[in-house]
């Protein structure tokens, strides 16, 4: 099924998640883009409108203003990403933020599945074999 | 901050601290706090902050609510109350009263010259000697003569106590005393244990010249008199005394003499002591009738065991204390250790999937970039693993002639691969001449690389571009070698400073593992060098690793060893 070409912004610290995400994203036809600091993942946000945001919480100090930044971002320009957040709430100062959590130490398989998902990429298909569930470790799953 | 310490029971060790007005305390998991005692209700009693104190209310408990051994309604709590809930005893701390007064304008330390003159001095140890009776004259009445006595056993019971914080250590010691002053044939030191209300026998003594196969049976009767009364009891000779019912355990065992004391503690009776002599009724008769026991040692013995139990009391706190002290550090290395460890997993986790899809998909690439990534990530870990290592052993470091230009180099670029990702700048300036030198090259490697790294993450995310200078020195004239890594970063707050080289404390929070530089620090003491720091708030920070410039191999000087954190400036 074709679909059109669709971003998908990665802000992380870890340069590995990072790469393990663009590599396997771009293969699948998923234009990405990433940032290991605040500020330039939300210069990049504002410039690409990126589809989905995936926000690694342990990478920020505050990841709450972050949060906030983008959702704020989003507002003032009426577009509407979707988030994955990569990471725990425990201790989270304030509102309850919208969008997936995903706790570490994650899987990459699901985490990419629930990406694609989320994307309206994936497709349940033989060849996906490698996607492997469990119940403390599932993309989606709010924590 | 008010808190609750629990100092005995199941919750022992653990520090409650009381931020909220209102507190409710019971065995369920809705109170404010939780104790898993099960003889505490499971809605035992409420703590309710009135201004700046604390009250207690007992919340209809089946087992009552204790204050200081006391059982309360409501009571208004005082710092160093002890507050027992079911078998749970807790000490309530208060909040620390703000100072009034500008102490430094009361207490003025004067300047030498203010005039003040030394007129006499004694040291402390001349001091003392005024309990030494052996080396002053002998009181002229007995009553003072036994008064000098008393407080000879009282001072040197004082020193006893305070010397051990092991309580067998310091029961044993009390009964080598009681042993010295008074002339007892077998004496034993019980404590109540708190979970049953026994008492249990720990230390036991007899004189020398008495056969120790004998067994020491104590009198219960004598245990459940002094308990229950709070008395100390003298028997010299337990037929005629009309306290104790013939039939009893006293006369038929024939104990002449025995002095059975409590060992009063703050609140309660921690414990007792006990001596005997069985000296046969015959040889009494014949020193007419003199007793080896007398009021006076009764007395003494009384004091002997406050102190004791003042001692046992204490000791029981401290103990506390250090296991609350113990676990909270065991709690933070498990966190943090943790932390990094789960990092490093999940970098293998995406590396091992990158290599399982190349493989599938016949993509070298792919694969070689996930294999790239799990062995980073297998260095982390080994790194991780030396850090722990040097960190919890001693060990000598592995001197050889080497180049330090060679070695710190080396760091550069590793630190350069990683800064490049973070779009730092890394500038190398070696010093020249620098002869090659005696130092372990795996060790400062460790430490300069800790150093380094710090450095990098100090200065990423910072509105000016990062920038990380690393340069060595060597100081001839000194017999020195330097190596200098400085950053623009912000610097370290200077509260940060104090703690900048304690385990496990980090101030890169989630990315850090808190061991680079106590590790670092301690490389360079085994060298016999130090760390110096400087800190310059939104400037920046210079550390300076000094190492002995030794050119030919011998041993270092643990001794000239020494780390100074400067303050910034």
């Amino acid at each position: 099924m074709a679909h059109a070409p669709q971003s998908v912004l990665i802000v992380d610290r870890s340069s590995e998640t990072c790469e393990v995400l663009q590599t396997v994203l771009e293969r699948r036809g998923v234009h990405t883009l990433s940032a290991a600091r605040t500020e330039t993942g939300l210069q990049l946000a504002r410039q690409h409108h990126p589809d989905l945001i995936v926000l690694d919480l342990d990478t920020f100090d505050a990841p709450e203003q972050v949060v906030d930044q983008v959702a704020d971002l989003s507002h003032q320009a009426r577009y509407q990403p979707r988030m994955v957040l990569l990471g725990s709430l425990r201790g989270w100062q304030g509102r309850r933020p919208e969008g997936e959590f995903v706790s570490k130490p994650y899987h990459y398989g699901p985490l990419i599945r629930r990406i694609e998902e989320l994307l309206g990429h994936y497709q349940e298909t033989p060849g996906r074999a490698d996607v492997v569930r469990d119940s403390r470790d599932r993309p989606g799953q709010p924590l | 901050m008010p808190t609750l310490f629990v100092i005995r029971g199941t919750d022992q060790g653990s520090r409650f601290e009381l931020t909220e007005p209102n507190i409710r305390v019971g065995r369920d998991a809705s109170n404010t706090l939780q104790l898993h005692d099960n003889e505490v209700s499971r809605h035992h009693a409420e703590i309710r902050r009135v201004e700046n104190d604390y009250t207690i209310s007992d919340l209809n408990s089946s087992n009552g609510t204790f204050v200081n051994g006391q059982r309360v309604r409501q009571h208004d709590l005082q710092s160093g109350d002890q507050l027992q809930l079911g078998s749970t005893l807790m000490l309530y701390t208060g909040p620390a009263e703000e100072s009034r007064e500008d102490l430094a304008r009361i207490v003025h330390i004067g300047q030498p010259s203010d005039g003040s003159r030394i007129v006499h001095s004694v040291s402390q140890a001349e001091g003392s000697q005024i309990f030494d009776f052996g080396q002053t004259s002998s009181p002229r009445n007995s009553w003072l003569a036994r008064a000098r006595s008393n407080l000879q056993v009282m001072y040197r019971t004082a020193l006893a106590v305070s010397h051990t914080l092991e309580i067998d250590q310091l029961l044993q010691r009390i009964m080598e005393l009681i042993f010295e002053w008074v002339e007892a044939d077998r004496g034993c030191i019980m404590l109540m244990d708190a979970a049953t209300k026994t008492l249990k026998p720990k230390v036991w003594r007899t004189r020398q010249d008495v056969k120790t196969d004998q067994r020491i049976t104590i009198s219960q009767t004598i245990l459940d008199y002094v308990v229950g009364r709070n008395e100390g009891v003298l028997t010299s000779d337990a037929g005629q005394d009309d306290r104790w019912n013939p039939t009893g355990s006293i006369v038929q065992m024939g104990v002449r003499e025995a002095i059975c004391v409590p060992m009063q503690g703050r609140y309660d009776v921690v414990g007792v002591i006990y001596i005997d002599t069985s000296t046969p009724a015959q040889q009494v008769v014949a020193q007419g009738g003199a007793t080896k026991f007398t009021e006076d040692h009764l007395k003494l013995m009384i004091a002997i065991g406050h102190q004791a139990a003042l001692a046992v009391e204490d000791t029981r706190y401290y103990s506390a204390m250090v296991q609350a002290e113990r676990l909270a550090a065991i709690g933070q290395t498990i966190a943090t250790l943790s932390h990094h460890i789960k990092n490093i997993l999940q970098g293998i986790r995406g590396g091992s999937y990158l290599i399982d899809m190349g493989l599938k998909e016949h993509d070298e690439d792919v694969t070689r970039k996930g294999w790239s990534i799990v062995e980073r990530n297998q260095n982390r870990i080994s790194a991780l693993v030396l850090d722990m290592l040097t960190f919890s052993k001693e060990r000598e470091p592995d001197l050889a002639l080497a180049d330090l230009n060679d070695v710190v180099a080396d760091v550069v670029e590793l630190t350069r691969a990683r800064a490049a990702e973070m779009s730092v700048d890394v500038v190398w300036q070696p010093g020249q001449p620098m002869p090659k030198l005696v130092f372990d090259s795996e060790g400062i490697h460790r430490a300069v690389l800790n150093i380094a790294t710090n450095a990098v993450d100090a200065v990423t995310d910072r509105p000016t571009p990062g920038r990380v200078e690393v340069s060595t020195q060597y100081a001839e004239s000194e017999g020195l070698a330097r190596i200098i890594v400085a950053d623009n970063g912000p610097g370290i707050p200077p509260d940060q400073m104090e703690h900048l080289f304690s385990p496990f404390v980090s101030t890169k929070k989630s990315r850090g593992t808190g061991l680079g530089l106590p590790v670092s620090q301690k490389i360079l003491q085994e060298h016999g060098g130090r760390i110096l720091v400087e800190s310059k708030p939104d400037q920046g920070c210079r550390f300076l690793l000094e190492l002995p410039a030794t050119l030919t191999q011998e041993p270092p000087d643990p001794a000239a060893s020494q780390t100074i954190a400067n303050e910034p400036e």
